[in-house]
């Protein structure tokens, strides 16, 4: 399985989005972007053939300016679902602290075409995997990881902060920006044999994945893949998976 | 099955194997209370699925618009059940979860509204964007247990001040005080099965 296959930068949401006149002038003509105010799914970037694809234009956030605009691009043919995936994911900048822009799917979950083709995406690369297990991690891999595990017959395990599963646990403990955390799965959840998907809404430093990878492997599970609907591939969390495949499905700036 | 009204006659021979799939741990989280464990139900590929169609037969010709889904359990159930009958997903969240103004102050979806609650064991506060919700959405409110109605409570009191209708609340399992009457806050209750003794 190729480790990412079709994605493109997330953008901010329809309801920001707003495109100056200087970031205007700098667009190829044969780009045309149809901008619509509305938050239907026609208001989407539309590429022109891929042999005139620009470079991404990004425009950092001002201290003035709050939104955040991000050029769609892509590589190859890309999953024609995915734009509307890519502009559902509202972009917060300087939320929870000042730095970081916090990509929030609540709004994926308010577009139920766009939600459905987030899972349908998913099932369609893991249905024929002989995936038994589908571990998610609390809390927002809690909302992507059932459907998915219903969908291809695999068991749903949770992946846990601590002291929230009642009895026999096993932990791993990781590295935040500042002190660590523990995660916990259940002992007998999860048997040596299983194939195993890690899901989580987003992959940022590649810790929470980490300390998943770690758990489901203590009990003799072989981790097939980990999936994110969301990468912010400058924090290169990709690497710190122990040498698993990672497969999402947008990047974030 | 318990609900106020549509109560199928006869009961659904998927329910003794739901029940069956849930472990009971006893005194977890404190001395006293014997926790009703449904990670073991999600372990459970056909009867995780079986409990999922019976909530989606039931709401699928309601009108539902929104499936809100109380953090963190209720995860494990509401957003399957939206994308089968075509809902929203809205999750409601603790504290400081859900982004709602940064720190310079701008508004994005809309606030995050508040709602404190006390719990079997303890309080707690439960958030929900204003903005996931509008006017004239009809809503339920899905949970794996209820216990004493105050999560669902607070659930509802959340949807209401968004503008929603709660239609009613949906959980696996519910307390048996909740049999006779099967409501919380005058909203409709419907749960599968009891809690397990052991």
């Amino acid at each position: 399985m190729q480790s990412s296959v079709g994605v493109c930068s997330s953008s901010s949401s329809n309801w920001l989005f707003r495109f100056s006149a200087a970031a205007a002038s700098l667009l190829p003509s044969s780009l045309t972007f149809p901008i619509s105010k509305s938050s239907s799914s026609s208001s989407l970037i539309t590429l022109s053939t891929p042999s005139l694809i620009p470079s991404p234009l990004r425009s950092t956030a001002s201290a003035s300016d709050s939104s955040h605009v991000t050029v769609m691009a892509s590589n190859d043919a890309q999953d024609p679902r995915l734009p509307r995936i890519s502009s559902a994911i509202r972009v917060i900048p300087d939320f929870p602290k000042p730095g970081i822009m916090f990509q929030d799917i609540t709004t994926l979950l308010l577009d139920t075409k766009a939600f459905k083709d987030t899972i349908d995406l998913f099932v369609e690369r893991y249905r024929d995997q002989n995936i038994s297990v589908v571990a998610g991690v609390e809390a927002r891999g809690f909302i992507f990881g059932p459907p998915i595990a219903l969908a291809i017959g695999a068991k749903f395990v949770p992946m846990r902060k601590p002291n929230k599963l009642p009895g026999e646990v096993i932990s791993e403990e990781y590295s935040l920006e500042y002190g660590t955390d523990k995660m916990e799965m259940h002992v007998g959840a999860v048997q040596a044999g299983d194939r195993a998907l890690v899901i989580d809404d987003l992959i940022a430093t590649g810790g929470t994945l980490c300390a998943a990878i770690k758990l489901l492997e203590r009990v003799g599970a072989e981790v097939v893949e980990c999936a994110c609907v969301i990468e912010l591939p400058e924090l290169k969390g990709r690497e710190k998976l122990t040498g698993k495949p990672l497969f999402v499905l947008v990047k974030g700036a | 099955m318990f609900s106020k009204h549509n109560a199928p006659k006869a009961e659904d021979p998927r329910l003794k194997a739901i029940t069956e799939a849930i472990r009971v741990v006893p005194h977890f989280p404190k001395q006293g209370i014997m926790f009703q464990d449904i990670t073991t139900l999600l372990l459970d590929h056909k009867v995780f699925k079986d409990t999922i169609d019976i909530f989606v037969d039931r709401y699928k010709d309601m009108g539902i618009s929104i499936v809100a889904g109380v953090e963190a359990r209720g995860f494990f159930f509401g957003p399957s059940i939206a994308l089968a009958i075509g809902s929203k997903f809205v999750p409601l969240r603790k504290p400081r979860k859900l982004p709602g103004r940064n720190i310079t102050g701008a508004w994005y979806l809309g606030e995050v509204i508040s709602e404190k609650y006390v719990l079997e064991y303890g309080s707690d506060c439960l958030e929900m964007h204003v903005g996931a919700v509008k006017p004239g959405d009809k809503a339920i409110v899905i949970d794996d247990l209820v216990a004493t109605g105050g999560t669902l409570s607070a659930a509802i009191s959340l949807l209401e001040r968004g503008g929603a209708e709660v239609v009613e609340c949906a959980c696996v399992i519910g307390l048996s005080h909740f049999k006779d009457d099967c409501s919380v806050n005058g909203k409709p209750l419907y749960f599968l099965v009891e809690p397990r003794l052991q």
